[in-house]
């Protein structure tokens, strides 16, 4: 963490200053706590607590910020005197900062007891809160060298947390995996900046980029914004650079995976919003028209090997593609929509996918916390051995089924407002009779695509809660879990409380957001703002309405009615409990339908796409044809990743092995090296 | 149309009564059809009503392993089922809870019922409860997409994804509906109402055949009240289904305001379009005979091509 040095006469007047620098010192003495008190692999409780109250400052950061409160600017130590460390946080940034704020705080507290599920060391103990400040410092670096500085701080921190303390094999390929992929963006990145930069007369600086990003000829334009989707993208875990994540979330402990998932992933959605946006502007349609079709080959493949998936946490990692597959629906149509002067309608655009961002930030922390308390109380995430919780663990089963229910985007929860919104942008961008039918075609096809996506997420999250929570348990252990520790419990329903609060009180903070979305786009406030919900009539979107709130408390009405007319009535209900039928013998949880055969179906429908393979394995009593023992294997076919992925990695091992053998630690041959190259140099230099 | 309070409650009852007291008629006049046709006699059309009455009255047998989620669910998919069917306009071209959600947020509705019955169904740990749910929940994946393209083919026309602008803007053109994109549409959308309320040649709502069943098989553990409220939500689904088909595509009749005379006009005409468009399931459930389930990503993903059709049509022909 590098030191701050308040510079800025500016910085140190607000509220925001102090809770930022506050975040940032509470974070630094986090992470030396972290470093003393797991020395001995005991729980660095001091060290979580404090990260929480970091996170608590952050969130009041970022609602301070959103809510209209200045923008935040401050040098925060010159490391290099040509490249000073400079953040500005503005509205957008405050978007970010308020999902960091949320989420880091719920893991936080969530680790306070979480954490003796997971060893930690000092090194892990250490990282946790570096990850949380590096990410602070990302969403407001004002310049590239400020940003690459914050970003490899948080590439390095959550490999070391992925990788944890007392790492198994998986865990260290998934870590190698993650940290050679995050490079590779990064490099990605840093070209994209060094054009940049180059185009603007060598200034690091963001602001300055603009107008240096105009002179570029367009192929070049292209070419940068090729590049920063490649970085971005990457760090997104947008398909196909998303071979990474689902390998790299699940390893981590879960409230590392509810930050990774929740919020890690954003910082390439906001780097693509702040630089690729924001400088380069919305470009050609074919740029829009490419992150349509990202976003939507992300959303349906995400959720289609997410529903495949038997490991819960591995499922909810995947699914986060799918999710950062929706937002990129929202980008794709802000550019195509800004691109063709449509600023209204583009800043509702961009705003569903800062929402749907924020949204699955507190949803997927929400069922990553749930995923580890799982875990922690039946010691599997095998969808496949669990089942049944619901009775030893009713509260975390409630919990974890309002996150269901809200990544499902069912009303009123959050992801249907901001899904709603997404339909919304797209519609419009289908609708508006300004645009060139291709871009319209596109748009409504994307609508096909999200339609898909969101009845295979109610499907996915059915299967993920039913799974796990309903029926008899499939295992020993799921049959003797207990409920989750406190501070877990406390920490969900935190969480759970926000789920309902951002979908029924959606129309406000969605009216903030396309305030902000429209401001950064360079546009006037967006007219009937009080309720974009109730969407611009008469403009290019297609209008429509919607009252989450009403249409909940209906819903809770009615079923409450419902309810007290089933239990009373002219005459009470009776009510009866017997074995579930099951044909005449007692039901065992062998007659269950699991994970893997729920998904069936599905899997048999998409088997162009997954690529299903099974392999029975059966043996006989000898002499009969009864069977002694059978033996399933099965599973679907990850195409990119076994056929391109896997050959490129082996290619580039291969071809390191070959390199190293110039290193064959003699020194004879290092100053036969060192000989040769100053002859080559004398040569070339003379 | 803006509507005022009395307008909305006017249209809340009358929904109630065309719509909701109907819809288990609606079912009885199809079962009746599809008998007729089969050359039975059927039950009397008033079955349906008898039914849900016995089931009020009758214990609660549940499964003793069950959580909580087995006395919540029925009373949670028959209210948020409930919200959708007043979403959508019937015999006025209003909704009767105006500005309280679009053609999205019906779809949303939706899906939160199926969720609910698709969860409950895996209770009881039975393995029928299973393959309802996961049959339910697959094949709504491939019908989603078909219903909502087909469904914003006249979003995009008219420029609102609300319901009773749709419907308002539809009766207004009068023939001139029938375009192209128009009728591409409606046969997209018929597609959906038959698999989405569960008839031929998608399920059959009158099996309890194992191999068969999908919307049955997840209510195979309810019983009693329970089971009388999942089947008062299913009839209405159907009702909700058909309603929409008739205020997308087959406007005409719908009330332009809210006064005695063109309310009547349109209870008269809703009815019989209703009904009317209820003997068409009778017919598919007689007639067509229901595909393998691994055929019907084909059959479903004809209505979803011919919804990009329509839409196709509807951006590049010339309004």
């Amino acid at each position: 963490m590098p030191a701050v040095e308040i510079a800025d006469p500016a910085f140190g007047a607000g509220l925001e200053s102090w809770l930022w620098a506050g975040g940032l010192v509470i974070l630094a003495v986090a992470s030396i706590t972290g470093v003393v008190e797991s020395h001995g692999g005991r729980a660095p409780r001091l060290s979580v607590a404090l990260s929480a109250l970091a996170c608590a400052a952050i969130l009041a950061l970022g609602v301070l910020l959103l809510a209209g409160g200045s923008p935040l600017s401050a040098q925060a130590g010159s490391v290099i005197s040509f490249a000073p460390v400079d953040v500005h946080y503005d509205a957008l940034a405050g978007v970010f900062v308020i999902m960091l704020g949320i989420v880091g705080f719920a893991a936080s507290v969530a680790a306070w007891d979480g954490v003796h599920h997971a060893p930690f060391n000092a090194i892990t103990g250490a990282a946790y809160p570096v990850f949380l400040g590096s990410m602070l410092l990302v969403f407001g670096a004002a310049n590239a060298f400020a940003f690459l500085l914050a970003w490899e701080l948080m590439a390095l921190s959550s490999a070391a947390l992925v990788v944890g303390a007392k790492p198994v094999h998986e865990q260290v390929a998934a870590g190698y995996l993650y940290l050679a992929v995050t490079h590779l963006a990064t490099a990605a990145l840093v070209v994209a900046f060094a054009v940049l930069a180059t185009a603007s007369g060598g200034s690091l600086a963001f602001a300055d980029w603009s107008a240096g990003a105009a002179t570029l000829p367009p192929f070049g334009r292209d070419g940068v914004f090729a590049l920063l989707v490649l970085g971005f993208g990457t760090k997104a875990g947008v398909f196909p650079f998303h071979v990474w994540l689902p390998r790299a979330h699940p390893a981590a402990p879960s409230h590392v995976s509810a930050v990774m998932s929740g919020v890690m992933i954003k910082t390439g959605i906001f780097g693509l919003i702040r630089v690729g946006l924001g400088v380069l502007g919305p470009g050609p349609d074919a740029w829009g028209l490419l992150l349509l079709a990202l976003g939507a080959v992300s959303a349906v493949l995400g959720i289609l090997y997410a529903l495949m998936e038997h490991d819960l946490k591995r499922l909810l990692a995947l699914s986060s593609i799918d999710n950062i597959g929706i937002v990129l629906l929202g980008l794709g149509s802000a550019l195509l929509l800004a691109g063709h002067g449509l600023a209204t309608a583009a800043g509702l655009a961009l705003a569903a996918a800062l929402l749907h961002g924020l949204n699955h930030g507190v949803f997927k922390a929400l069922l990553f916390l749930g995923a580890g308390a799982v875990q922690a109380a039946a010691g599997t995430r095998n969808l496949n051995r669990l089942g049944g919780l619901a009775r030893t663990m009713p509260l975390t089963a409630l919990l974890f089924g309002v996150g269901a229910a809200a990544i499902a985007g069912l009303p009123p929860l959050n992801g249907f407002a901001s899904e709603w919104l997404t339909f919304h942008a797209l519609i419009g961008t289908g609708a508006s009779a300004d645009l060139p039918p291709v871009v319209r075609s596109g748009a409504l096809v994307a609508v096909g695509a999200l339609a898909l996506t969101v009845a295979l997420a109610v499907a996915c999250f059915v299967k993920a809660t039913g799974a796990t929570f309903l029926a008899l348990p499939r295992s020993a252990d799921a049959d003797a879990a207990h409920e989750a520790e406190p501070a877990e419990r406390a920490a969900m329903a935190f969480l759970a409380v926000l789920c309902v609060a951002l979908g029924v009180a959606a129309a406000p903070v969605a009216a903030r957001l396309t305030e902000i979305a429209g401001r950064f786009l360079g546009s006037l406030p967006v007219a009937n703002a009080a309720d974009p919900l109730a969407a611009v009539t008469g403009g290019p979107l297609a209008a429509g309405t919607v009252a989450p709130a009403a249409l909940g408390a209906a819903a809770l009405l009615g079923a409450l009615v419902g309810m007290v007319a089933m239990r009373r009535g002219r005459r009470r209900e009776l009510v009866r409990a017997t074995p579930t039928w099951t044909c005449g013998v007692l039901p065992e949880p062998a007659m269950e339908y699991t994970a893997t055969s729920y998904s069936k179906l599905l899997r048999l429908f998409f088997r162009r796409v997954l690529l299903p393979a099974r392999e029975v394995h059966v043996e006989y009593h000898p002499g009969t044809s009864i069977p002694s023992t059978m033996h399933y294997t099965g599973g679907v076919t990850h195409v990119l990743e076994q056929h391109v992925f896997g050959p490129l990695h082996a290619l580039s091992v291969r071809g390191s092995s070959t390199v190293r053998r110039l290193q064959n630690g003699s020194v004879q041959v290092y100053l036969a090296y060192a000989l040769i190259g100053l002859v080559i140099l004398l040569a070339v230099g003379r | 149309m803006a509507v005022s309070l009395l307008a909305s409650v006017v249209l809340i009852v009358l929904q109630a009564v065309v719509l909701v007291a109907l819809a288990p008629l609606l079912s009885g006049t199809i079962r009746r059809t599809k008998a007729r046709l089969q050359s039975r006699r059927g039950a009397s059309i008033w079955q349906p009503y008898r039914d849900l009455r016995k089931w009020w009255s009758k214990e609660t047998v549940q499964s003793a392993t069950a959580s909580p989620i087995q006395g919540v669910a029925p009373a949670v998919v028959l209210a948020v089922t409930l919200c959708a069917l007043f979403l959508v306009p019937t015999v006025a071209a209003a909704a009767p809870l105006p500005g309280w959600g679009d053609l999205i947020a019906v779809v949303g509705l939706l899906a939160a019922a199926r969720f609910m019955v698709a969860l409950a169904a895996l209770d009881s740990g039975s393995a029928f409860g299973g393959m309802g749910s996961s049959r339910d929940v697959s094949i709504a994946a491939l019908i989603e997409p078909a219903l909502v393209l087909a469904l914003i083919v006249a979003a995009v026309s008219v420029g609102s994804t609300d319901l009773g602008a749709i419907a308002a803007s539809g009766a207004a053109s009068g023939l001139g509906l029938l375009t192209p994109a128009h009728a591409v549409a409606a046969v997209a959308f018929a597609i959906v109402v038959v698999a989405e309320s569960g008839h031929h040649p998608v399920d059959n709502p009158d099996t309890h055949l194992e191999l068969t069943m999908v919307h049955e098989g997840m209510l195979l553990e309810a019983s009693g009240r329970r089971l009388a409220l999942y089947m008062v939500a299913a009839h209405l689904r159907q009702a909700l289904m058909l309603a929409l088909f008739l205020a997308v595509f087959v406007p005409w009749g719908i009330a332009a305001e809210i006064a005695p005379v063109p309310l009547a006009l349109g209870v008269v005409f809703f009815v019989a379009k209703l009904l009317l468009a209820g003997q068409g399931l009778a017919l598919a459930d007689a007639l067509v005979p229901k595909l393998r389930i691994l055929r019907l990503p084909e059959f479903l993903g004809v209505a979803a091509a011919l919804a990009l059709v329509a839409l196709a049509a509807r951006v590049w022909l010339p309004a």
